[in-house]
């Protein structure tokens, strides 16, 4: 019990160390803008930006917002990350279909989605499918690269076991490659969490109708610039809720290694 | 020295057997593996003693086919279908870390599609006994065992393929010393009592004499240089009591000699 209350107390004065340097920056930002109406109109206040956030909240506005952002962001990282590490593990079974593909990959991996955004909204259209498309653009190659690297990153003394025990290469391939890659492919959903939001975001950025990039486009544009930074705020949250939950599947998945 | 036995039934047979590694060959280069002739018969156990780098652990991934030779012959003569019916034990062990003990050892059951879970925990119970090791080990991961649990655990999934000969690339190297001596006394018993056979590969004389019915001593050239019988007057003879007796202190002290005189040629 002692112990548990101990453990308890470590975790909030983690929490509360966390916590500092965000309740530094909030009273440095309060203190440099409260009384000074150019810097309120161009940063405006951390109340004035919570004001904007029960505001948008109470009219069901940022609600409405956050769920078509995130639920094009999640698509698109499903698809993105589920297509990638199928790619991307498949690729270990042919060095020279591999080989062939790097630079396609790379070349992939390197585009700046801002490039492509307005084609692909050209193609899918300003509704949701091209956010969808964008993100999974986004997260696809680095899905790709890791598990690929993953895979080839097998510890040979598991490689040397499957092939004395006589295993043939599709069951090395699920007994061993596979399972010995998910922490690559653990790692690229980590990455591509945020690359997906990013991705959904500038095709709300370019043209749409709804969505946090739209909110704050939107907001921006009339120089409302709490409702810019509520939208900010927002999208930071989402972006750690959703890590926290690749980081709750890291520790089912990997739970040997945390042991 | 070319041939080193002609006994009948033995589990593994060599011949001729050459082997050097890509672009090894050469002007002032030398082959790794020297036209070896080399049998191993069933509850012997086997172990050839030499430098490093001479070639002992490429001799047991040419036996295992891990290693394809340049020429000679490598023969399971009792072994029928498919397979070569080894288990190769090595220093550092393969056991998968993402999957229990349990499912490590139901590799076999996997990769030979024999689908009789209860015949395989049945043999598992089996194991666990002759190596002392509580059932509540089988729940865990690798990463929570000790070197000389996993060690045991990396036989036992061997053992569930039921192979004939074994091969041990200095596989109790690095445990601590009671572990080491209980782990040779559980292997011996296992050889003998399952008329299984053994390469052992290794550094250690003491070991090699202990546990041991033949040393081959192995030069830095690859060639085999001397054989040793090992043999003690105790019908019971276990490594363990092997080392207390002066048999083992004479065998220690010719050995260690011979040795000294092949690393230093």
């Amino acid at each position: 019990m002692n112990s548990a209350l101990k453990n308890f107390s470590i975790k909030w004065n983690e929490i509360l160390l966390m916590l500092l340097p965000l309740v530094v920056f909030l009273v440095g930002w309060h203190f440099a803008t409260f009384d000074d109406p150019g810097r309120k109109y161009i940063f405006s206040t951390p109340i004035e930006v919570g004001q904007a956030l029960v505001r948008l909240t109470v009219s069901g506005e940022l609600e409405r917002n956050v769920m078509v952002t995130v639920f094009e962001a999640m698509c698109g990282f499903l698809l993105g990350t589920t297509i990638g590490a199928l790619i991307g593990l498949s690729l270990w079974y042919s060095r020279i279909v591999a080989k062939v593909a790097q630079p396609y990959i790379t070349a992939l991996a390197t585009v700046p989605i801002f490039a492509l955004a307005p084609i692909v909204i050209v193609w899918f259209g300003i509704g949701l499918l091209s956010k969808i498309m964008l993100a999974f653009m986004s997260t696809v190659a680095v899905a790709i690269v890791q598990s690929y690297q993953g895979a080839m990153s097998v510890e040979e003394r598991y490689m040397r076991l499957m092939k004395v025990l006589g295993a043939d290469r599709a069951q090395t391939f699920r007994i061993v490659v596979v399972p010995s890659a998910l922490i690559w492919v653990i790692n690229a959903m980590k990455l591509n969490i945020g690359l997906a939001l990013l991705g959904a975001f500038i095709g709300e950025f370019i043209s749409a109708e709804e969505g946090l990039g739209y909110m704050i486009v939107k907001a921006s544009g009339l120089y409302d610039m709490a409702t810019v930074l509520a939208g900010v705020f927002v999208l930071v949250i989402v972006a750690l809720a959703s890590t926290a939950l690749v980081g709750a599947l890291e520790k089912r998945l990997l739970r040997w290694k945390v042991q | 020295m070319k041939s080193i036995s002609t006994e009948p039934k033995a589990l593994l047979t060599i011949s001729g057997l050459t082997f050097a590694y890509e672009g090894a060959v050469g002007q002032n280069q030398r082959q790794t593996i020297s036209d070896l002739c080399l049998n191993v018969h069933e509850a012997e156990i086997l172990c050839i003693l030499g430098a490093s780098g001479c070639g002992k652990s490429t001799l047991l991934n040419l036996i295992a086919g891990l290693l394809k030779p340049n020429r000679g012959a490598v023969e399971f003569p009792q072994k029928a279908g498919k397979g070569r019916g080894i288990g190769y034990i090595f220093q550092q062990d393969a056991l998968l870390p993402w999957r229990t003990v349990e499912a490590n050892l139901m590799l076999a059951s996997e990769l030979t599609a024999v689908n009789n879970k209860m015949q395989m925990l049945s043999r598992i119970g089996q194991y666990l006994n002759v190596f002392h090791l509580k059932p509540d080990i089988l729940k865990k991961y690798p990463n929570q065992l000790s070197g000389g649990m996993r060690q045991r655990v990396s036989i036992m999934q061997s053992l569930m393929f039921d192979p004939q000969l074994f091969l041990l690339d200095e596989p109790f190297s690095a445990l601590d010393f009671y572990t080491k001596l209980s782990l040779e006394n559980e292997f011996y018993q296992l050889v003998k009592e399952q008329r299984k056979g053994a390469i052992l590969v290794t550094h250690d004389i003491e070991e090699a004499v202990a546990m041991a019915d033949r040393v081959i001593l192995m030069s830095k050239d690859g060639l085999f240089t001397k054989e040793y019988e090992i043999e003690y007057d105790d019908p019971d003879r276990t490594p363990e009591n092997a080392r207390g007796t002066a048999k083992f202190a004479e065998l220690y002290r010719v050995i260690w000699s011979e040795l000294k005189a092949v690393i230093e040629a």
